[in-house]
């Protein structure tokens, strides 16, 4: 076991096909069982940050590392790395019309054994059914088609049931907060809090735009991103006063080292 | 036509026929029609057929009906008849599916099974037939309700570039089936019929007749099966369907024959006052699949779903032809055809919703969509509305796309490979068409063989 469950090297990447870099070198390390907020305003990068690590073919890495357990993910292929153990809650989460989400899970799950293997249909149910009482979901959403006709909270949920069953090493959430009322994020976040009670090892990398939902996660360490760089670092007392004080603060590179 | 001919002489039928690149046939068929018992009716039907076939000039690619099927290069003299003739195949010889519905009762009103267009097997629900629900072979029919067939077999309106194949199909009939189901009757289960196939060289050629008296209900299965063949075989298949006023009828075709066979379809639904269609075809086997396939909204209020869905591998070529044809004010049609290929596969979809003057108030809809999985695939999609009335609503769509980016990188994200992907976007793509089939027992066979299809790619 590596000591960082997720370490990420002086990592640049773009849009496919653009020719600057909108990741300028982003470190970042990530320990078993640890939870990282990743903070900054609109535009400074998170939600590439986040597609670069999962492989979304839409963004080119143009250097460094991304390291899971010690192993290079940079080089595997997005299903690799869900094999891998590495997950990622979707901000816009895409929607598939004619695929259950049980067919769809079973799937998912089956892909983790042997080759030619199938996922036990009745251990499927009876987990399934577990998770969707944990999240407070009724048992007829699991027929429905993925994330077809949707509401914003049900795409939200429907990202944390896979979680919850797929039981990944690391979990990237992706502005999960985003889009949801009081109750759903209420809800989402006991669930993220519930899996990480029962599979503690799990590592997970929150972005967020807002503050709220940290009243319901607690993280270890909270990060700012600026201009596609990691600007600040600090513990759960960082969200706090960036609620106070906003961003701007931070853009002086004076008070980025005074402030640690 | 001559006089002579009505009397029911089969030895002077072909006799007069123009020479002209057809005398081969010609005598193919006038040694059929001779070696055969056939009922006045038939025959007559049978010569009526052959006249249009020799009359009708062979349409070319000119023809925009034609533009994508080369008739020209078919040469139905190439083929033998089948007949009934020689040993019958053992039972255990048969496919699965078509044994498995011989043999069990389970789920079905009916079975009907033909080999090489000779009847191997027939079975209707006493209780049905008590209620007066006929289920027999057209010459049957024809020998004891000639009236009742009369008024319905080869009534259907044919369309001037339908007429040589629907000519040749009546000439050569080897086999149908009249389905007639009276008033009021509700027909709870499937009947079903086979078709097996494996005659090298041959023609076969088939009809459906289905009948639905005011307010009856019957859903109707014809499957098409045959093994790869070395020589070519030719099948060719009419579908009448009448539902008379308040009538629903199911019609489901599905053919999975093997290679080396040409398939030409020709279905005619003819739908009283607030009647129902649902009309359903799928595509999956053949070289060449042609269907031709018309909804004739007769009475007002009448109701039509056409639905089908194929999917091409290696070099087939499948074409649907489809036409909406609003006849009547305040009727509802709703198609929705899609197609996904892989290999070097090719589909065409030309679809016409017709709208006839005066016939307000109509509510129709075209959809198709078709799935390129390679790169050397293709389809070609025409839509088309011609509309004679002003208070109508009517309107379609088509695409042509590849597997959608963003679905497949959220499955992938989640651990499928990009093949077990793209087998679930397909699945997900034909869903909202392999829901609607009616009988689990065919649904969850055509579900088996798309996946054969997908692994094999």
């Amino acid at each position: 076991m590596a000591e960082h469950l997720l370490e990420i090297r002086n990592l640049h990447a773009r849009v496919e096909g653009e020719v600057t870099d909108i990741l300028r070198g982003v470190d970042l390390a990530i320990r078993h069982g640890e939870m990282h907020a990743l903070m900054g305003p609109n535009g400074s990068g998170k939600s590439t940050l986040a597609k670069a690590i999962a492989g979304h073919p839409g963004y080119e890495v143009t250097s460094g590392e991304v390291l899971l357990d010690g192993e290079n993910v940079l080089e595997m292929e997005p299903d690799e790395r869900s094999r891998a153990g590495l997950f990622l809650a979707f901000q816009y989460p895409a929607e598939i019309p004619g695929v259950s989400i049980s067919n769809f899970l079973r799937t998912a799950m089956s892909a983790r054994l042997a080759e030619g293997e199938e996922m036990d249909i009745f251990a499927f149910q009876k987990r399934l059914m577990e998770k969707l009482e944990m999240l407070k979901v009724d048992p007829s959403f699991a027929a429905r088609y993925v994330n077809d006709g949707f509401s914003g909270g049900e795409k939200k949920r429907n990202e944390i049931l896979q979680l919850a069953m797929l039981e990944p090493r690391m979990a990237v959430m992706d502005e999960t907060d985003s889009g949801l009322d009081i109750d759903a994020l209420r809800i989402v976040s006991e669930g993220v809090n519930t899996i990480r009670e029962t599979h503690d090892s799990m590592g997970v990398l929150l972005i967020t735009h807002y503050k709220r939902i940290l009243n319901y996660l607690r993280p270890d360490y909270v990060h700012v991103m600026l201009k596609g760089q990691i600007a600040h670092s600090g513990g759960p007392e960082l969200a706090d006063r960036l609620e106070e004080m906003g961003y701007d603060w931070l853009h002086e590179p004076e008070a980025e080292t005074a402030a640690v | 036509m001559a006089e002579g001919t009505m009397t029911g002489d089969t030895r002077t039928d072909t006799e007069s026929a123009p020479a002209a690149g057809a005398d081969a046939i010609a005598r193919g068929l006038a040694s059929y029609v001779r070696s055969v018992y056939e009922p006045t009716l038939l025959t007559r039907l049978r010569r009526e057929g052959w006249k249009t076939f020799v009359d009708t000039p062979m349409p070319t690619r000119k023809a925009e009906e034609w533009r994508y099927t080369d008739l020209s290069t078919l040469e139905p003299e190439s083929y033998v008849p089948v007949t009934c003739e020689g040993e019958r195949l053992p039972v255990e010889r048969l496919p699965e599916p078509v044994r498995e519905a011989m043999e069990s009762d389970r789920d079905r009103a009916g079975v009907m099974v033909r080999h090489n267009g000779c009847l191997e097997h027939l079975r209707l629900d006493s209780a049905l037939e008590a209620k007066g629900v006929v289920y027999a072979p057209l010459e049957e029919v024809a020998d004891h309700r000639p009236d009742l067939l009369e008024r319905f077999l080869f009534r259907s309106d044919v369309a001037p570039m339908e007429q040589k194949l629907w000519g040749l199909h009546a000439a050569l009939l080897s086999g149908g089936y009249f389905l007639y189901v009276p008033a009021g009757v509700d027909v709870e289960h499937p009947v079903h019929a086979f078709r097996y196939l494996d005659q090298e060289g041959s023609v076969v050629s088939t009809h459906s007749l289905i009948v639905a008296e005011a307010g009856a209900r019957v859903t109707c299965i014809d499957e098409y099966v045959s093994p790869d063949l070395e020589r070519e075989s030719l099948s060719l298949n009419g579908v009448e369907i009448f539902g008379a006023d308040g009538a629903t009828v199911s019609y489901l075709a599905v053919q999975q024959y093997g290679r080396g066979v040409k398939h030409f379809s020709m279905q005619h639904s003819n739908t009283g006052r607030d009647s129902t269609l649902n009309g359903f075809n799928v595509t999956l086997g053949a070289d060449l699949a042609r269907a031709d396939v018309t909804s004739h909204l007769e009475g007002e209020g009448a109701r039509s779903e056409m639905l089908a869905l194929w999917f091409g591998d290696r070099n087939q070529h499948f074409d649907h032809h489809t036409l909406q044809h609003h006849e009547a004010p305040s009727a509802h049609s709703d198609l929705l055809y899609k197609g996904a290929l892989t290999a070097r596969s090719s589909s065409v979809f030309r679809g016409l919703i017709r709208v006839a003057e005066g016939a307000q108030l109509t509510d129709a809809y075209q959809t198709n969509r078709n799935l390129l999985l390679s790169p050397n695939a293709s389809a070609v999609t025409l839509p088309n509305l011609e509309i004679g009335a002003d208070d109508v609503r009517c309107s379609h769509g088509a695409s042509v796309g590849q597997v959608d980016e963003t679905m497949l990188f959220y499955l992938m994200s989640r651990g499928l490979t990009r093949k077990k992907a793209e087998r679930l976007l397909v699945f997900g793509f034909f869903e909202e068409v392999l829901e609607r089939i009616p009988g689990e027992g065919v649904r969850s066979r055509i579900r088996s063989s798309i996946e054969t299809k997908i692994q094999a790619r």
